[in-house]
């Protein structure tokens, strides 16, 4: 067939579904699409049809790339991603991301370790040495921390210079999730950035409370982080079980394709990041909110705080437990 | 997941397909095909790292100009501003990105001046996870400063991917402008002298596509390198042409 009878057999339904996907953009000017969705699949096979029959047959360049044009805009419809709902963020929140925690177990485990063998092993040296925390934060930081966590301060406020609730929870909000999805990024670079966050977060934190314990100011401290902790220290530790899961995926991808393993970790570490990122919301509203108010007895933050981490292992042990175990995406 | 994901399964990136199928695709290196489900091959031309760095550039400028008008805005409203101010700075780092490039077919403002578009690596749009990864993973990319790994991994791979488009398994691409397809004007139709092969006569055909948005010389200039098959020189030659084209698309 020569290319001027197959362009008039075929124009009409190109410049159709050329029209319809012009204006499936919900445009109700008058000019409403006269296809029927149910045979957009249909029509756009056919389309991949005539187009290799031009491309075989050898018609013109501009007539095949019209008619390529036309095919991926068509494909670009028919093939995109479904829109996120509510109701399956949801879901995700209460069963998925819980889910896809245990599915990664032992790099969470791992660490767990990372983070709580450092923390736990300083909060206990520096219970028999305190003169080793001069070798760990220089001596700024130790007396900006002793300032805010000084019991015969009479501000009633915990854990801060000055700032009000709202212009910490704002800075909450951007450094610690910030913190938590850089722990996940840096698993790329074969898991040692993630590592390398984990253990100085776990030294850091472990010296802090250490050093504040022995100090005497434990009290403020033990009150202000009580609250916000299940969270952020939890989360933290997910955020880097994601991190170690890329960095493995990189160094070990098993009977994978290096390439496949690492697109399989990526997602993961994406939907994982996305419970991260609403724990440290959490978190960040606990501690501008709660954990700041100076006033509230020792024995209501702490019952508080047991509370919130029973929920949260009750949370990511038990969460969407007995469901298919296939966490579904947002 | 929806049912097409599985479909997506069975594709896979040829370099070669079409060039033996007919006529070649335009053989630029960068050239990424994907064969669709259909049999049909998606064309997918990479974009390099200069246009993304200026893309990267205007974004950086669009994003310096929100949180100027933000801050201005929440400037009076004192300690609560500055907090809503940092939320603010949270958001314009971490989800504008992901947000224009899941919702907004793939372009940032930024990609979209430059007529860039990200897709999936197997030419579908891009979804929410894929988008949350590539961003994310900027991190790594701008190690050790500058988006220097990213960089070095966008030159080293054939497809322009920076580490995070690895990961997340997508591709920068440019959006090529949108023609109406041209028509070729009447003449009298003309048979070539000689059998053509296919190749040759899409060549004819193109021209005549092409012939009215010509100058008058260019047509001659381009009508003398088939003076051997035509026999003329300048603008009768490319009439003769223009007879042939009309010829091979069937108008008798």
């Amino acid at each position: 067939m020569r290319q001027e009878q197959f362009v008039a057999r075929h124009e009409a339904e190109w410049h159709a579904f050329d029209a319809w996907l012009r204006h499936r953009g919900g445009r109700r000017d008058g000019r409403a699409p006269a296809l029927d969705v149910a045979e957009v699949p249909a029509r756009y096979r056919r389309l991949c049809q005539q187009l290799a029959l031009a491309r075989r047959r050898g018609y013109s360049q501009p007539l095949v790339e019209s008619l390529q044009d036309l095919m991926q805009r068509g494909h670009a419809v028919l093939y995109r991603a479904p829109p996120p709902r509510w109701r399956l963020a949801l879901r995700f929140l209460v069963a998925g991301f819980p889910q896809l925690v245990r599915s990664q177990a032992r790099c969470m485990w791992a660490s767990a370790a990372l983070f709580c063998v450092p923390l736990i092993s300083l909060f206990v040296l520096l219970q028999w040495q305190p003169e080793t925390i001069h070798g760990l934060l220089d001596p700024m930081q130790i007396a900006q921390m002793e300032q805010m966590y000084d019991p015969s301060d009479e501000r009633h406020t915990l854990g801060r210079d000055s700032g009000s609730d709202w212009q910490m929870f704002g800075h909450y909000i951007m450094n610690n999730i910030s913190i938590g999805l850089r722990t996940f990024a840096s698993g790329l670079l074969a898991g040692v950035g993630t590592i390398a966050v984990l253990v100085f977060n776990g030294v850091f934190f472990g010296a802090v409370a250490g050093h504040l314990h022995v100090a005497g100011y434990g009290d403020p401290f033990w009150r202000f982080v009580a609250g916000h902790a299940p969270f952020e220290l939890t989360a933290i530790v997910i955020a880097g079980g994601a991190g170690l899961r890329l960095g493995l995926d990189l160094i070990a991808p098993g009977q994978r394709r290096r390439g496949d393993a690492l697109i399989e970790g990526g997602l993961i570490g994406a939907r994982l990041c996305l419970g991260v990122a609403f724990m440290l919301l959490v978190a960040a509203f606990i501690e501008a909110f709660w954990s700041s108010i100076g006033s509230i007895p020792a024995w209501i933050k702490y019952t508080v705080s047991g509370v919130l981490w029973t929920g949260v292992f009750a949370w990511l042990w038990r969460g969407g437990h007995g469901d298919a175990e296939r966490p579904d995406a947002p | 997941m929806p049912p097409q994901a599985d479909v997506r399964q069975d594709r896979r990136t040829t370099a070669t397909a079409s060039a033996a199928q007919s006529l070649p695709a335009p053989m630029l290196d960068t050239y990424r095909e994907v064969v669709t489900p259909e049999g049909v091959a998606l064309h997918l031309p990479a974009a390099g790292p200069v246009p993304r760095a200026l893309a990267w550039a205007i974004d950086f400028a669009a994003r310096g100009a929100i949180m100027l008008v933000i801050g201005m805005l929440l400037g009076v409203m004192g300690k609560f501003g500055q907090g809503l101010y940092l939320v603010a700075m949270f958001l314009v780092f971490w989800a504008y990105p992901i947000v224009f490039e899941a919702a907004w077919h793939g372009q940032t403002p930024g990609k979209r001046a430059l007529g860039l578009r990200v897709v999936s690596g197997d030419g579908a749009p891009l979804g929410w996870l894929p988008a949350i990864v590539r961003n994310l993973l900027r991190t790594v990319d701008m190690l050790p400063f500058g988006y220097a790994a990213g960089l070095v991994s966008c030159l080293c791979d054939p497809h322009g991917r920076r580490l995070g488009d690895r990961v997340a398994n997508t591709v920068v691409v440019h959006v090529l402008p949108h023609r109406d397809p041209a028509r070729v004007p009447l003449a009298p139709s003309q048979a070539p002298a000689q059998p053509l092969l296919l190749p040759e006569q899409g060549a004819v055909v193109a021209f005549g596509e092409r012939a009215p948005r010509l100058a008058p010389a260019r047509q001659a200039e381009l009508a003398d390198l088939l003076s051997p098959l035509t026999g003329a020189r300048g603008l009768a030659g490319a009439r003769q042409l223009l007879g042939m084209a009309n010829w091979l698309l069937g108008r008798r």
